[in-house]
Formats: structure tokens, sequence, C-alpha cells
């Protein structure tokens, strides 16, 4: 059964219409930024190296959220709840590394043969 | 009008009412913006999901990172480049999927959503290619796993039939039996996270399929095409976790 027009039409219930000239650009910066990634990881940064992928790939993400996933259009109940996840996610990974970093967090020695890899520490 | 009337009398109401429209919703942008709210609710409940994932690899990557740094020399950066830009064409193939329903554009729905489930196969594929190949190497955890069986390989083939020490430019803190053992956590995170990702997308393309089935008969307009939306949210939330695996998997030290 199709989706009959028998009602009154208000153009703004389907929520925002991006432009394709906006999708074909942030398709662009994602591919640029991938390159950049590649190409960055080829430099030696020293601890930077980790540092510039994950500032990259933060970005890239905001742009697939923000516009491909039309969170910029969404209301603010939506927009707070997208943070909440992000929040958490820092929280997660915040925590964690406050915890390990708490117990000298340093490269494990390497496990000879007689010890086991996990539960040296 | 005859359906609006026919519709009014249902609901004992003035005005007409969406086909779509569930009754315990008062207008259609209230009834999308729950199924958007809803669908971020269980992004979330996935962001963690994955974020667990993350957090292992961290403590893992800090702890041998040296390890990680040698094992993640042996993923290929051409399949691993060719995936991240077939999974960013795909987002973009399904953002024009959402436009084409919310413009009322059946057939261009209809194609969008045929190219991009095209291209999460093309993912596949190469995800195939490149786990053949981690078990053709012996590079899978288990009993089986053998790191130096690359390098054997290699040197049977003559690439590095020179002295050992001429080929290897970087100095590796750890011996070969160390990295039997401590490469193989790095390969267990990465079967398990690619594993995953790869889960998600097969979940994706089956629930694309049944969405532009939808599409095709004409379910969806202007007003309401919520189905497609929220496998377009699911589908970049799959296109994300892949643009955070790429480089943590494939560029852990590359410049040496």
């Amino acid at each position: 059964m199709s989706a009959e027009h028998a009602y009154a039409h208000d153009s703004h219930a389907g929520g925002h219409v991006s432009p394709v000239s906006l999708y074909i650009t942030i398709f662009l910066a994602l591919m640029v930024l991938t390159g950049v990634t590649v190409a960055a990881a080829f430099v030696n940064l020293g601890q930077f190296n980790f540092l510039v992928a994950m500032i990259i790939a933060c970005f890239k993400a905001s742009l697939v959220i923000w516009y491909f996933m039309h969170v910029k259009y969404q209301s603010r109940l939506t927009k707070l709840t997208v943070a909440t996840g992000l929040f958490f996610l820092a929280v997660l990974l915040g925590l964690m590394l406050v915890d390990y970093g708490s117990k000298g967090f340093t490269p494990m020695p390497p496990p000879t043969d007689s010890e086991s890899v996990i539960g040296a520490h | 009008m005859s359906d609006a009337v026919a519709h009014a009398d249902h609901h004992a109401a003035a005005h007409a009412h969406h086909p779509a429209q569930q009754h315990h919703f008062d207008t259609m942008p209230q009834q999308k913006e729950a199924a958007v709210l809803g669908m971020w609710v269980f992004l979330l409940t996935e962001i963690l999901f994955f974020g667990g994932l993350f957090v292992a690899y961290m403590i893992y990557r800090v702890w041998y990172f040296d390890a990680f740094a040698e094992a993640s020399r042996r993923l290929s950066l051409f399949w691993g480049g060719l995936n991240t830009a077939v999974l960013i064409g795909s987002s973009l193939t399904m953002a024009m999927a959402v436009r084409g329903a919310q413009t009322n554009k059946r057939k261009a729905t209809v194609n969008w959503l045929i190219l991009t489930m095209i291209l999460g196969t093309v993912f596949l594929g190469v995800k195939v290619i490149e786990y053949q190949d981690k078990f053709a190497n012996y590079e899978v955890p288990g009993p089986s796993f053998n790191w130096l069986a690359h390098e054997q390989h290699q040197a049977a083939a003559g690439e590095h039939a020179a002295a050992p020490a001429e080929g290897e430019h970087r100095k590796l803190s750890l011996s070969p039996e160390q990295l039997q053992r401590t490469t193989q956590i790095y390969f267990s995170l990465y079967f398990t996270m690619t594993g995953l990702h790869a889960l998600h997308m097969i979940i994706g393309i089956g629930l694309m399929s049944v969405i532009t089935w939808m599409a095709w008969k004409g379910r969806f307009d202007g007003e309401y095409y919520t189905p497609v939306e929220m496998s377009g949210l699911y589908w970049h939330f799959v296109d994300i976790v892949w643009i955070f695996l790429f480089p943590l998997l494939y560029l852990v030290e590359r410049h040496q």
C-alpha cells in the first residue's frame, strides 16, 4: 500500500534537507584527511604520531556525526544525548588511564619464555 | 481527499494524518524525533560496546608497544586504505539515499541504497582477502601462530636473500620468541575489533536490503522516511568505528 498524500503537506515536517554539494564537500574532506593520516604516520613525530592520528580521526568522526548523521539539525535533546555518549566514552577511557597511570603505566618488560605474558604485572 | 475523510473518521479529528503516523504521537516531527532519540540511545550503547575494546587496545598498546608496531606492519596499507575510502564512499551514498527519501525520489533512494550495499560488500570482500592472507601466513592467534613464518616465506621467495641484519634497519627490542608471544595479543585485538566491525557491516547490509525493498514498494515519502534515516545513522556509526580502527590497527608506527 502506497503512502497517499491526502493530508496537508508541510515542507518542514520531513526535517532539514542538506544540499548535495555539502555532502560532496564532507566526503572529499574525509578522503583528504585519510590521506593526511597516512602521510603523517610516515613522519617521525615521536609520541605525537598517535596524538595527530587521533585528532584527525576525532575531526573526521565529528564531520560524519554533524553532517552525515544530521545532528546539526536535531533538537537540543538529541544533541545532549549524543554528547552524553561521548562523555561516558571519555569517562571509560580517561578513568582507565588514570587507574593504570597511577600504577606505573609503562611498557611491560618483555616476557621471558618461563613466565606468562599475562599476569606479570 | 476521500482517504483523508476516512482517516479523519477513524480519529474523529478534523485534520488528516499521515498514514505512517502512529496514534500515540501528535505530529510527524514529534514521531520522528522520538525515533532519532531512541536510535541515538542505542548507538550510545554501541559506542560503549566498542569502547571496551578500545580500552583493551589502549592498555596493551602501552604495555607491548614494540610488538604492536611490528605486528601492525604486517597489515597491508593498500587494502586498509582502500577499505577506508570504500567505507567513506558508502557513507556518502547512504547520506544521498536519505536525501533521496527526503526529497520524494523513490528510484534515487533505491539506487543509492543498492550502491551503499555494493560498497559495503566490497569492504567485506577486501576484509576476506586480508583475513585469508593472515591465515596463509600463520598470523592468526592460536596454536598455529608463527611469527617467523612470514619472514621465512619472504626469505624463501628471495626478497630478504641478503643477511637478515642487512634487511632489518629497525633495531628490534624483542627477540623472536618474545615477538611470537606478544604479537598474538595484537592479532587477537585485530581480529576481535575488525571482526565485530565486520559483523556490524553484515547486519547493516541486512537492514538495508529490507529498507531498499520498502523504498521500492513506495513506503516512504518526504515526511516519513524514518527507517531510511535510522539505517543511515547505523551505517555512519559503523563508518566512524572504522575511522578509528584504521589508524589504530594499520598505522601504529610506520615511520621506521
